[in-house]
Parts: structure tokens; sequence; C-alpha cells
């Protein structure tokens, strides 16, 4: 049932660095560059480009326009995806909808950000009236919210975000990649221990903001052919759902697009949850991840702390989590966060991940998150199946 | 000694993505206007340039009873620029006997004592001549 007509045939990614003072189209050159050398795909084969918005771009409206212009590159095709975390793999699957009709044959999908270096661009709306006056912290306040709902209604065990926060740990300690800042061991007791931002969420549960970009390249299977490409994978289930639940004024906040988008993906790639053998969620808060568990199917709800306390969640384990560190451990490099833990998946179906690699895997199942919407969760969930 | 530069709390921008200084100027008496759908009998929260539940245009502003309920909140030890002067602060998501949710600060009250459910009270916090923001408290 799944097609296996489109598929990625190279990675790039740069290290995730703090205030790295590095532009976005420069950090996004060095993922081209990688894409190129490591593919050996000439330059000129890429007629399809594929950029994610920005914190620190964004203020440009022709944004994608000039990142083909820095690359040298003539595309017949051009995107640019606003959807935050959500936006890399969503990325992926406009590529593939554009290979498929015919307007080009190979995109680089692309995110880059320097957000810890240039001040990012104001979201405006509604924000200044009925959000800035109260002094909500950002997203930290909005999950700080939706963690405290959650632990009304289901209860939550800190020992659970604990087990997270360390495994993730330890696979940042294992990638080249990852922030320098973050490469410290921490235990479960430093995670409980760790300060209050806006209770209950702690700093522990959080991103750092970063810089970086990643990126990945994307085909036809029969263009793969034709240039020779040895290695590739799949994207064999995709699902994805913007302003869930926003023609409702009261909506269970625990409940999230990761409920229609998780079945959705699945059911395209006929796979279970109890199939999927490498797990590279969005992070941006611990939570999310739990609250991801549960609403793709992985376990019901309000079981998800059990389930990570049950579970082998490193690279050796039943269900490996984000083997890079995730963007909590490894950085998040700005909006290009998104592409981190996709990035991840594919370097580990191509058996590339080193000391940290999974053995056997043959799917990875990668989600996006973004943008922080008024008294909800997030905006858009988004979910995709990569097979080998 | 030099004094670090403070940014000041940030005051509302109304009328810019919305015309809402009806809003506004209702909250200077101390009224709590929503929008009403006058196609499906439903307020909304906030103000939006059409119903979420019909599509349609055809809304109207009326004042809130200022009852409800706590549904979740959050305190705030590491503050948003231009709030540092308040830390601790807590913000909540209350649910208004008109079946909206509406993000504001809960006052007169301890965090560690909230409890989900909690009746809750609109009150007002005056930010300067202009503005009042509307604000809850235990009922």
């Amino acid at each position: 049932m799944a097609k296996r007509d489109i598929a990625i045939v190279g990675y790039g990614e740069t290290k995730v660095e703090l205030r790295s003072g590095r532009s976005s189209y420069d950090l996004g050159g060095e993922v081209f560059e990688q894409i190129l050398n490591s593919t050996g795909v000439a330059k000129s084969e890429i007629d399809g480009i594929c950029v994610s918005e920005t914190m620190s771009e964004t203020s440009n409206p022709f944004w994608p326009v000039y990142m083909a212009e820095m690359l040298g590159l003539a595309p017949t095709w051009t995107q640019v995806n606003g959807l935050g975390g959500a936006s890399t793999i969503a990325g992926i699957s406009r590529a593939a909808s554009a290979i498929r009709d015919g307007q080009c044959n190979t995109v680089l999908v692309l995110a880059s950000d320097a957000q810890s270096s240039y001040p990012p661009t104001e979201q405006g709306a509604q924000r200044w009236e009925f959000q800035y006056p109260t002094g909500l912290r950002g997203p930290v306040g909005v999950f700080g919210l939706l963690s405290q709902r959650y632990r009304l209604q289901y209860g939550l065990k800190d020992e659970a975000l604990a087990k997270l926060a360390v495994t993730q740990r330890n696979h940042a300690l294992m990638n080249p990649n990852a922030c320098a800042k973050l490469k410290t061991p921490i235990t479960e007791q430093d995670y409980l221990k760790s300060k209050y931002v806006s209770e209950p969420l702690r700093m522990l549960d959080s991103v750092m903001v970063c810089d970086g970009a990643n990126g990945v390249l994307v085909t036809s299977t029969e263009n793969a052919k034709r240039l020779g490409l040895k290695k590739a994978v799949y994207p064999t289930g995709y699902g994805e759902i913007t302003n869930f639940n926003g023609d409702k004024a009261l909506s269970d906040i625990t409940e999230t697009g990761f409920s229609v988008a998780g079945p959705k993906a699945l059911k395209q790639a006929g796979l279970t949850p109890k199939d999927i053998q490498l797990f590279t969620p969005y992070d941006d808060f611990l939570i999310a991840i739990l609250i991801q568990l549960e609403q793709i199917g992985f376990c019901g709800r309000g079981e998800g702390s059990d389930f990570i306390l049950r579970t082998d969640m490193t690279y050796k384990g039943t269900l490996p989590l984000n083997t890079s560190g995730g963007q909590i451990s490894a950085g998040q490099p700005g909006l290009a966060g998104g592409g981190l833990n996709l990035v991840e998946a594919v370097r580990q179906l191509f058996g590339e991940a080193g000391e940290r690699q999974v053995a056997d895997v043959k799917n990875a199942m990668a989600t996006g998150i973004g943008v922080i919407p008024y008294a909800r969760n997030w905006g858009v969930s988004n979910v995709m199946i990569l097979e080998s | 000694m030099s004094e670090a530069k403070k940014i000041p709390r940030p005051l509302p921008r109304p009328d810019i993505y919305m015309k809402t200084r009806p809003f506004w100027e209702a909250a200077k008496q101390h009224k709590l206007m929503l929008q009403f759908c006058k196609d499906t009998n439903q307020y909304q929260w906030f103000p939006r340039p059409v119903s979420i539940y019909s599509g349609k245009r055809n809304l109207e502003w009326r004042e809130a009873s200022g009852k409800g309920t706590l549904y979740t909140w959050t305190n705030t030890l590491v503050p948003w620029p231009g709030h540092e002067d308040r830390v601790p602060y807590i913000c909540a998501l209350v649910d208004l006997e008109e079946e909206v949710r509406i993000l504001v600060n809960l006052v007169n009250c301890e965090a560690s004592k909230l409890q989900g459910g909690l009746p809750v009270r609109l009150s007002w916090e005056r930010l300067s001549e202009e503005f009042n923001v509307p604000v809850f408290e235990p009922a």
C-alpha cells in the first residue's frame, strides 16, 4: 500500500552552536555542500528548493529566493514553509507532491536559523493586546500551562520526565554535532533539582535556543537510480494538521493534532506503533514527547509516564528516542530545530550514526510541532514515517 | 553605579490587527466585552475578523458576567521581558461562564494553594490612564 516512489537520498547538518555569529545563509551553505559531497549529485541536478521560515531572516519576505541566489540554484519549484518546527517534514511531503506533479525532479529541503545570534521576528497579531500584558513567558509559559493541566487530568510522574532528560542527554554525549555547552552528563537527580522557570516547568524540561542548519535531498526513486545513488530512505507515511480544534472556544488542551496526524501517517505506511523501530519526535519540551507517545498511540491517554518508565528508550532499547540527543540535549537551532531529529532518523537508516547506531533499524517515525497559539497547545502537528 | 536599562511593562497596542477599541473603552468602565456570533449564538475570545464557528462577520460585542473557573495556571519565576518587577506572578487560563477561555493574570492568591476548577471572578488592573486589563481572583 505504501508508496516508495519518492526517496531521501542525502542529508547534511552543521554543528549546533550557541551565538555562532553566523548567518542562516552561511549555515545553509554548509549543509548544501555536505549534501553535494556525500551524494556526488551535481549542483545542476537540483531543480527544486524548499526552505523553512526562520526567526533570524523572516523579516525578509523574499527569503527563499535569496537563498536560491546565495546557493547559485535556478529552481523550477520554490517553496517556503512557515510551520515552525513542523516545516522540514512538511517540506519533504510538499517536495514529494511537486516531484510527482512534474514540477521538479530533485529538491533541496533546507532549514537554517541563527536565532541565538540575531533578534527574532515579531509575530504580532493578538499578542500585543492579549498575551504580552500578562507576562506569559512565551513557549515556556504555554508549556507550563499545558503541563499543569495534564497533571490535573492524568497525573504526571516527574521520574518519567527525568528519564527522558537523561536518555536524550546520554545520546547527545555521543553526537559530535551537539552544542558544546550541553555536552555534560546529567542524572535524574539533576533534572529533579533543576530550577523552576514557569511552574511546573523546570529549566531542564526545555530547549536552549542556538544556531544551526540541516537538510535533506529528495528525488524520485527512479531518478535516484538514474543518478546512481546508493543510499535511500522512503517517506512512506505522512499526516499533518494545523490549528487542531481551532473552531472550538473550549477544548481539552491535552488533546493535540497528533491524534489526527499520527494515525494518518501510520495508516498510509501500513504500520502500527508497535512496528516503529526508532522514534525521533519534535522535542521543544519533555512533556511534548510524553503527549506524542499517547496521542500517536504508543500507549493510552494518561499512560505516558508509565510507558516511559517501563520502556528502554536508549539507542540499544526497544523504542530508541532521539538518538542525537534531541533538541533538548543537542540544542535547538532556532526554527531549523524541526529538521534536527529528522536528519538523525535518515542518518540512522543510512547506518551512519557511529557509536550511537541503532542495530538493524529499518524504519523511523519523525514528528514536527510548530507555532504557539493563544490558550491552546501548539499550532501544527505532523508525523512522517521513513522506511529503508 | 549605573542603573541597568529597564524595559517597561508593555502596554496593549489596540486597533492594529483588529478594531479592538470597543474592548479597551469598555475596560475603562470595568466591563469585559466578548465577541458574540449572532448566527450561532456563541461567544468567542480573542477578537477575530470572523466568527470561528460560521466564518461570517455577523458579530457584536457583549458584556461578560465576569464569572469563571480556573482551567490551568503557571507560576512564573523567570519573567517575560518588561515584567521583572512582578515576579513571581501567575498566568492562568480561565473558562468563563460564556464558554470561552481567556489568558489572564490570577491575583490575590497563592500559587501553591490553587486547584483546578476553582471559582474565580473578574477584577481589573490599571496599567495606565488609558488601559485597564482584566485579571481574575478567587471568588
